[in-house]
């Protein structure tokens, strides 16, 4: 074997030194490797980004046959130009930017905690893995339904509490259906569903550590919190800026809890940017919006890349 | 020593408890497919008192949840096989061939990621009517595998570099062509890699709802999480329904998570350190 193809590659390099022919070859076929990812990309990819990005300069509403181009209005309306659309924008950042703030600060607070507790049990490890880890798989509509079921005026949250004695804390309009507790429920079913992957991370960082680290600081006195605080904490600390950073990008992207579990209500008080550029897409009829739907998703991604580029320069810095 | 049983017994105690949270929607989800209509309409508690089957058989059958399921099924199933083939082969030209623009097509797929969903789904609704592909299965599968581009092409790029190099000189000087190499040579030593794509291509897409629901327009082409919404915008959502059609979706993912689940595992970790 090792024989033969000795002999075949001083054939191949003698007929291969003839001239640049193979490496045309060579050429075309990575060519061809890619043709179809390319293909694809560039009309589900280039085209759609660069008709949105035009089409973020115009006004229509779907059906006209013509754009009406308006240069940067549709930017300025929703910035401050127009008092109704900047107020809702307004709105709803309101609450995008207490969603990013707060879904990652509570993820993190349940997350390390579980992962730390998971870390030091033996037996059952496995199972509890997996259980954590369904509202993971399952993210989607299906699931926000249960919790939408749960949180009913007849559901099981008040339920709960008003059999464990804290009636007081039930609401009569359902969670969802009370102006000041709408947010504050979707808050907790986010973290409910990002909770899955940040344990995972902080579990896989955690056995990553040398378990001689933690045991040495341990020998030279230092109480298990102190270890945690001192030796473990600043150890996880680039998975606990993944984690933010993947909440900051969700909170800004996402939008499909609060589509499906009050549609940004009751009254707008869970409204949020992406749910608002779904609504000027698709459900407002005749009216002109597209163009704004349009300038607000590229409001939305200049804001993404400038959080990511914010936050790469942090990490940066400490470390 | 003592102070490390309690601090054991507590670990345990709070790892029960948010297991308890974990689980909460999804008891509820069970308790409530199997409860019926008058049952469901007086609340009650977690365990049915008539646990009953009606429910859920008449969601599959009467409520047409089971041609629901095979659309579900079809489009899940093209837009993995669409995503493994297509990208699995650029990957293998990222990783080992050399073409001009390599890098910055590369790079080009990458920084996809960085785009928000909404922001493309407008234009490709517009594209798709152009077309006259919106509403089609086609309509969905195109999408969401150009959407998944970014993942899928870092994962497998990182799975071919990792084969020795050595292995593909030495299929060349055997005669074999690229195409055979990565055939018999890549394809398998990468197959870790390409299960955990397949996994984490098929979740997201069988729950796929923000697309689908502005592009179906045709009760005979809906998808399982379409159906599912057909059922609650009635007025008066029947719960008992509504949880047992959920339970069908969730049903198979979780199946598919406890056969697969250090893809899964793997794949996550994988991709948020890459």
């Amino acid at each position: 074997m090792s024989v033969l193809t000795l002999r075949e590659r001083t054939r191949k390099t003698a007929a291969g030194a003839s001239g640049g022919a193979r490496r045309w070859s060579s050429r075309l076929t990575g060519v061809a490797f890619v043709l179809p990812a390319v293909a694809l990309f560039l009309l589900m990819g280039v085209y759609t980004i660069a008709s949105g990005l035009a089409l973020s300069f115009a006004k229509w509403n779907g059906f006209t046959p013509r754009w009406i181009w308006v240069g940067v209005r549709n930017y300025l309306d929703l910035l401050y130009a127009d008092p109704v659309l900047a107020a809702e924008l307004r709105r709803a950042a309101g609450h995008t930017l207490q969603v990013m703030v707060a879904v990652p600060l509570l993820t993190v607070a349940i997350a390390l905690p579980l992962a730390v507790a998971l870390n030091s049990v033996g037996r059952l490890r496995a199972v509890f893995r997996t259980v954590y880890f369904l509202p993971y798989v399952t993210t989607g509509i299906a699931v926000y339904f249960a919790w939408r079921y749960v949180l009913e005026p007849d559901g099981a949250v008040n339920l709960l509490l008003r059999a464990t004695g804290l009636g007081s804390l039930a609401q009569p309009q359902g969670f969802l259906g009370n102006p000041s507790t709408a947010l504050p429920t979707l808050i907790v079913v986010l973290v409910w569903s990002s909770v899955p992957v940040a344990t995972l991370l902080y579990l896989s960082g955690l056995q990553a550590i040398d378990p001689n680290l933690p045991e040495a600081a341990q020998l030279d006195g230092a109480a298990p919190r102190h270890v945690l605080r001192h030796v473990t904490w600043p150890l996880l600390r680039p998975i606990t800026a993944a984690i933010v950073l993947l909440g900051i990008r969700d909170a800004l992207h996402g939008f499909q809890v609060f589509l499906v579990m009050t549609r940004g209500g009751p009254g707008g008080h869970s409204d949020v940017l992406g749910l608002m550029a779904y609504r000027l897409s698709f459900f407002k009829g005749l009216a002109q919006t597209l163009g704004l739907a349009s300038a607000l998703g590229w409001l939305l991604f200049a804001a993404a890349l400038l959080l990511t580029l914010v936050n790469a320069r942090l990490l940066r810095a400490v470390r | 020593m003592s102070g490390s049983r309690t601090a054991r017994l507590l670990a345990y105690a709070g790892l029960a408890g948010y297991a308890l949270v974990s689980l909460y929607p999804f008891l509820w989800m069970v308790s409530g497919a199997f409860k019926d209509r008058l049952e469901i309409l007086r609340g009650g508690g977690l365990i049915p008192e008539a646990p009953t089957l009606a429910t859920l058989t008449s969601t599959w059958s009467r409520l047409h949840f089971f041609d629901y399921f095979l659309n579900s099924l079809k489009v899940t199933g093209l837009t993995v096989a669409g995503v493994l083939v297509v990208y699995s082969l650029a990957s293998y030209a990222f990783a080992v061939l050399d073409f001009p623009g390599r890098r910055a097509l590369f790079w080009m797929f990458v920084s996809l990621l960085f785009v928000p969903g909404i922001t493309m789904l407008l234009p490709v609704v517009v594209l798709e009517k152009h077309l006259g592909i919106l509403g089609t299965h086609l309509g969905l599968v195109l999408p969401f595998v150009n959407g998944t581009a970014p993942l899928t092409v870092l994962l497998l790029t990182n799975s071919f570099r990792a084969v020795p190099g050595e292995l593909r000189d030495a299929a060349r000087c055997d005669g074999a062509g690229d195409l055979r190499i990565y055939l018999s040579v890549y394809l398998p030593l990468a197959r870790p890699a390409h299960v955990t794509v397949a996994v984490l291509t098929a979740v997201p897409t069988w729950n796929e709802y923000l697309l689908s629901r502005v592009s179906l327009s045709d009760p005979s082409r809906y998808t399982l999480p379409i159906g599912l919404e057909s059922l609650i915008s009635s007025e008066v959502p029947r719960y008992n329904e509504v949880m047992a059609a959920s339970l069908i979706i969730v049903l198979p993912v979780v199946a598919l998570f406890l056969f697969l689940q250090r893809y899964f595992v793997n794949g996550l970790v994988g991709a948020l350190k890459g």
